[in-house]
């Protein structure tokens, strides 16, 4: 039986967020603060080995088992996931993913085909085939406010945090195709082989979720 | 891309200890099958897709290999071994009276996304119990499942049982339109907790909330059934659960059985009692199975049945590999001396030995230090000869 278990964190903001929280829990994350070139954190004081990767690659190392636990966002896991438990809701990172369009523009009317642009074609395709409504995805890179601009697409499906950046182009958010924060994911056969250690690990982050609320 | 020397995506060529360890795999399960009077049966790699659409588990297109025939009729590479067979119990063994056991060694095809590192080509081992149902049939296929796995020479592993019935009635109780029942087991399976918390909010205070809140976490040893009885106010699935488990239990095999009532996958397939297989060392379940009733009337011969597939590279990944000695003595024979080189070679054991393709002693001294063998065996008119080099 694995002694330590292994956890993958999304790099970035939700990284900060994620230590914040586990020093609530009172683990030492002294390794995480200050990794020198190390790759695997070992938290001292707890069974729990770290390491840092970009969003996509949490859930890969999740499915595939390579790491036990992982904390992602949501949008990712809409993006990209495929099977892993989803086992809590971290409250940080909260956002949501909303279809923007030009100031005054009618997305709905006309019988057009609309082009949709952005970074997640996986979750826009999903929620206009939810409205049985077909529509061109293009999938962009970088800035995807710029799209619509350019007249390149008739709207943008994105991150919303604060809406400055859309407002700031003229653009306005006009519905919301999922809320968004970052998640606590399982793999499915850790969660059974090593179900007293991931239980205790769930049950500190409840408790530390509960008290900061 | 060479399309002339790469292989297609989520295909391998598999070398020699890859070889050997699936096949112990397979020769373990397959032995241990037919000791339990099942039968083997060989269906072909590629049928008809209509096969798969009315077998009531529809399978996403997407996932499924095609093949246009000849006549412009699409086919699949087969994507699942069960219907096949179910095919085959219902029409071709219409006169074999059931139960019938019949077991396979077969490879799956799925068509996996790009990039995610997964096989397209999977082999699987597994038996179909037809036209048996009830605590008796449920309970000779989970410990043969508990066996097979055993003597494939895993340790750290358990069979982990369900049932479809107890997610079902409680959904029931709760009158979910279906959309939403399926939602919810969306959730349920995925232990996705917050979003099922969200969904059940409106029908706090009913009997089959709470037990419905609960169920992703019903999960671990025996006393999950206390536990689920105690928040359902008992149920028929939890009695034929703990009525399985009793049975199993006092035949030895409880130390390796486990509960989630939150096994809810692929619940319009199974049935009643369903089960998967984890064991150390592999990300995902290395068995599962589970009791499929409808499947087999869909070709126009209702019978009960159960069975499961055992994924024999995620057995063997499991498994300390074994590394066989190599060959060590390299046989040079003198002309006419074939017989006697092969002779002395089937005395050897296997793998140890190899035939040199030389007619000059130096030449195959040469192969033999350059493949680091140690003995250099001669075979003349005269007899034979061992040189240690």
């Amino acid at each position: 039986m694995r002694e330590r278990l292994r956890i993958a964190l999304t790099k970035g903001r939700l990284q900060d967020r994620s230590v914040e929280l586990f020093e609530g829990m009172g683990l030492d994350c002294t390794p995480i603060r200050e990794p020198g070139r190390r790759l695997i954190h070992q938290i001292p004081n707890y069974p729990l080995d770290a390491v840092l990767a970009k969003a996509p690659d949490v859930i890969t190392y999740v499915e595939h088992g390579a790491c036990d636990l992982g904390i992602v966002g949501k949008d990712t896991i809409l993006e990209h996931g495929h099977a892993f438990y989803e086992v809590l809701d971290l409250g940080f990172g909260a956002c949501r993913f909303a279809l923007a369009v030009k100031e005054g523009f009618d997305f709905y009317g006309g019988y057009q085909t609309r082009r949709v642009a952005s970074k997640y074609p996986g979750v826009t395709r999903a929620f206009f085939e939810k409205k049985g409504m077909d529509v061109s995805v293009i999938k962009i890179e970088g800035s995807v406010e710029l799209a619509p601009l350019l007249d390149l697409a008739d709207g943008i499906v994105d991150i919303v945090e604060t809406g400055a950046t859309l407002k700031a182009n003229g653009l306005v958010p006009i519905e919301t195709v999922a809320q968004v924060s970052a998640r606590l994911i399982v793999n499915t056969a850790s969660m059974k082989l090593y179900k007293e250690q991931i239980t205790d690990f769930m049950e500190k982050c409840q408790r530390e979720l509960e008290r900061g609320l | 891309m060479r399309y002339n020397a790469n292989t297609p995506e989520g295909t391998r060529d598999r070398l020699f200890a890859q070889c050997r360890e699936r096949r112990r795999v397979q020769k373990a399960l397959t032995q241990r099958f037919r000791q339990r009077g099942y039968a083997e049966i060989i269906t072909p790699e590629v049928e008809f897709y209509d096969l798969f659409l009315q077998s009531g588990s529809p399978m996403p297109q997407e996932a499924m290999m095609k093949v246009i025939d000849r006549s412009g009729r699409i086919c699949v590479m087969r994507p699942d071994c069960t219907t096949p067979i179910a095919r085959v119990a219902a029409t071709k063994l219409r006169d074999m009276g059931f139960p019938q056991r019949l077991y396979y060694d077969q490879t799956i095809f799925r068509s996996d996304p790009a990039d995610l590192g997964g096989s397209s080509e999977i082999a699987q081992c597994g038996v179909e119990l037809i036209g048996a149902g009830g605590v008796r049939a449920d309970a000779e296929v989970v410990a043969l499942a508990v066996d097979a796995l055993r003597d494939c020479g895993l340790r750290d592993f358990h069979i982990e049982l369900g049932h479809v019935g107890f997610f079902r009635s409680l959904a029931r109780a709760l009158g979910l339109d279906p959309e939403r029942e399926e939602e919810m087991r969306q959730f349920i399976e995925s232990k996705n907790f917050p979003a099922l918390d969200q969904l059940l909010q409106p029908y706090a205070g009913q009997p089959a909330w709470a037990a419905l809140r609960r169920l992703s976490r019903l999960f671990g040893d025996v006393s999950v059934l206390d536990e689920a009885c105690r928040l359902s106010g008992g149920n028929g699935a939890l009695d034929y659960l703990r009525a399985v488990y009793q049975e199993l239990a006092s035949a030895g095999y409880g130390e390796y059985l486990r509960f989630d009532l939150g096994l809810v996958q692929r619940i319009d397939y199974y049935t009643g009692l369903i089960f998967r297989g984890y064991a150390e060392g592999y990300g995902a379940a290395v068995l599962s199975g589970g009791r499929y009733d409808n499947l087999v009337g869909c070709f126009g011969r209702p019978a009960l049945a159960t069975g499961f597939a055992v994924d024999v590279d995620g057995v063997s990944g499991c498994l300390p590999p074994e590394e066989p000695a190599p060959p060590d003595t390299l046989i040079h024979y003198a002309p006419g001396c074939l017989a006697a080189a092969l002779a002395a070679m089937d005395r050897r054991e296997a793998g140890r030995c190899q035939l040199s393709p030389f007619e000059t002693e130096e030449e195959s001294r040469a192969l033999a230090r350059q493949r680091g063998m140690s003995r250099l065996l001669l075979i003349g008119e005269d007899g034979e000869r061992e040189v240690v080099l």
